[in-house]
């Protein structure tokens, strides 16, 4: 008869040798975005549908028959805090590449850590950061993004409201975020394309809560529609602000009007704003979508995703990446880029189907035929109606 | 015009909120000398709870304005007796900033966890359907904060005036030492003043959430303006804080509408530092010889 303590040695020898043996190390992906804050239902949706992603690559035995270990880190959506998080994703934990963020500020912040240390950061959420105008600086460049970008968007928002529906006289309200005033600039320049000036061009803060002045400015200029910029929070007041002046115009504007804090706290004065979306929850018809929506519902157990957008990039984000890391045979940062720069298998995804999302001068997946425009109505992100 | 008094409608109902913090830092400025740096985080703490007595128990916006004045004499208790009351006894000043400072943060954190992150809607006890005036278009929330706000400081400045025990507080405020001589229990005078004061600034919460949105993060900046205008108006003046509310609050909205909406901030603080040049006291505030 063995002592207890003797069958406890064996028994924990036999773990620490059984570890040795059959799980190689864990693959470590960096996961950082804000999780907490006016730009959490963001940050949140995107690490629960990476999360989800992981877990069914783990489920089927890993990448290479090693397992993903995700480190997640919140940046509090504070452009400092996201270069600290990324030197430490990098230098510290040394993680194989890097999904996120989601703030335009924070990407600008961090980007070049991954850069120097020729780590592969794939931006799943941020609208702003630049991508392929890297490639200037850094020829080498190591940034990729699935979700669309700013000049995207910022195209879309325009026609939206000059090519069909046909509003001369529009206001643009944005944020003074790295965010907001990018967008501007890109609306503007759009604008110009179509010789358009904005009648009146205004900003806000993050936390403002009283947009009356910049309103009746619009209102004054006589715009006919506010193309908008900013986080769901200060948007949501934006369309509380017309609702009290008793000014309504349409309100078209940065995808971010699809978020979860936007559409509860502006109520039925939200109904009606329209955004460009990669993904809408209530408009999923392939398989694959709606398996994703059933399985986040489950596992997160809410209805509505907050982001659905967020949620389906970070899904489609991992899984892009996992299939980097397996044609490339191992973890090193050049491999993953090549490979992902030369996808040979197709990724049937929750938004598309991403055959060669990327190239060599191309580092961009999302292009304007995988964005349509969703619009707020009873209390969720609705499809395009035809 | 009425572009002109919708403004004004506008700077008051801001600069209204701002005031009745200021307010509550001039209670426990003039007994202790002392100010509560997470008054801001007061306020938040004050509306989140509201929201919970109002939609979750159910209890109505009088609910909530009952639970959060409980929790705000609560927080008024623990603050004194934590972060005030050691400090007093040393005579350290770094002490009692550090210490309300960290109050704050660990009230953000603390409701971080329990509300989660997210900035929420409030719903408004009067309705979202707003009222016109003469063409100005007023939200019922408005006109309850600033009549609201308006009877709390008058309130508070006739029971300081008239009553026995508010004029314990003016008496302590005057001349401690001398309270003292004369009986008044001056530490429990003290308490009462941070109860006062930390109970204002959550009922606050409770009327500007529906104006707002409620969130961990809605105190912070609320907080900060409020100091501005306690120095603007002057710390030991009640008709001083609600001058500078009504300075800050207009200030900003005339700026964003008539200069640009990225000044809006700017004549306020400005304001704030000129002020600390010429009148380190404040407009209203009594010139203190301070005794080495």
């Amino acid at each position: 008869m063995r002592s207890p303590s003797t069958r406890l040695f064996v028994l924990l020898a036999g773990a620490l040798f059984g570890a040795q043996a059959f799980a190689a190390d864990p693959i470590k992906i960096g996961v950082y975005g804000p999780f907490s804050g006016g730009s959490s239902p963001m940050g949140l949706s995107m690490r629960n549908g990476v999360r989800l992603a992981a877990d069914e690559i783990n489920a089927k035995g890993g990448i290479l028959g090693r397992k993903i270990e995700l480190v997640d880190r919140d940046d509090q959506a504070v452009n400092e805090r996201g270069a600290q998080v990324m030197q430490d994703l990098v230098s510290n934990e040394k993680v194989a590449a890097v999904l996120g963020p989601i703030n335009t500020g924070v990407a600008l912040a961090s980007y070049k850590y991954p850069m120097e240390a020729k780590v592969p950061l794939l931006i799943n959420v941020s609208a702003g950061a630049p991508v392929n105008e890297l490639f200037k600086d850094y020829p080498d460049n190591y940034v990729f993004r699935i979700a669309a970008g700013d000049p995207i968007q910022a195209e879309m928002i325009v026609s939206e409201g000059v090519d069909k529906k046909k509003f001369k006289k529009v206001a643009l309200l944005c944020d003074d975020t790295n965010y907001g005033q990018n967008g501007r600039q890109k609306m503007e320049d759009a604008l110009a394309a179509r010789k358009i000036t904005p009648v009146y061009v205004g900003k806000f803060k993050i936390k403002d809560t009283d947009m009356t002045a910049q309103l009746q400015e619009a209102r004054k200029a006589g715009a006919e529609a506010i193309l908008a910029y900013g986080i769901g929070p200060e948007l949501a007041q934006i369309a509380n602000g017309m609702q009290k002046l008793g000014w309504r115009v349409p309100m078209i504007g940065s995808w971010t009007l699809s978020m979860s804090n936007f559409i509860d706290a502006a109520g039925p004065n939200g109904d009606g704003a329209t955004m460009p979306q990669t993904f809408i929850q209530r408009g999923a018809t392939s398989p694959k979508a709606k398996k994703f929506i059933a399985d986040y519902q489950k596992k997160f157990t809410v209805e509505r995703i907050p982001s659905a957008v967020s949620a389906a990039q970070g899904y489609d984000s991992m899984y892009v990446l996992a299939q980097a890391i397996e044609q490339a045979g191992g973890t090193e940062g050049p491999k993953i880029k090549a490979a992902l720069e030369d996808l040979k298998k197709p990724y049937v995804g929750v938004i598309a189907t991403w055959a060669k999302p990327f190239s060599k001068t191309d580092h961009e997946a999302v292009h304007r035929e995988q964005v349509l425009m969703g619009v707020v109505g009873k209390g969720e992100v609705q499809p395009p109606t035809k | 015009m009425t572009d002109l008094l919708q403004l004004i409608l506008s700077g008051v109902a801001l600069g209204m909120i701002y005031a009745l913090l200021a307010f509550g830092y001039s209670i426990t400025f003039s007994t202790s000398r002392t100010i509560n740096f997470a008054q801001g985080e007061f306020l938040m703490l004050g509306a989140l709870t509201g929201l919970t007595a109002a939609v979750t128990w159910k209890l109505g916006y009088a609910g909530a304005l009952f639970a959060s004045a409980l929790v705000g004499c609560v927080l008024g208790v623990v603050l004194e007796k934590a972060a005030i009351a050691p400090a007093l006894k040393t005579r350290s000043a770094v002490s009692w900033i550090l210490a309300t400072v960290a109050l704050g943060i660990i009230a953000r954190n603390a409701a971080e966890r329990i509300w989660g992150t997210d900035d929420v809607r409030f719903p408004a006890p009067l309705g979202d359907e707003p009222l016109t005036f003469l063409g100005v278009r007023v939200l019922p929330q408005e006109l309850l904060v600033i009549g609201a706000a308006a009877v709390i400081m008058s309130g508070v400045e006739l029971f300081l005036r008239k009553s026995i025990w508010g004029k314990a507080v003016t008496a302590v405020a005057a001349d401690k030492d001398a309270a003292a001589l004369m009986g008044i229990n001056v530490p429990l005078v003290i308490t009462f003043s941070f109860v006062l004061s930390s109970s204002i600034a959550a009922v606050s919460g409770v009327l500007v959430a529906p104006l707002t949105l409620a969130g961990a993060t809605m105190g912070t900046l609320l907080g900060t303006k409020a100091y501005a205008v306690a120095i603007v108006g002057g710390l030991q003046s009640g008709l001083g804080v609600l001058v500078g509310g009504l300075l800050l609050g207009l200030s900003e909205q005339f700026t964003a509408r008539y200069v640009s909406t990225g000044y809006k901030d700017t004549p306020g603080f400005v304001l704030l530092i000129l002020i600390l040049l010429v009148k380190p006291s404040g407009l209203f505030g009594k010139k203190t010889i301070k005794k080495v």
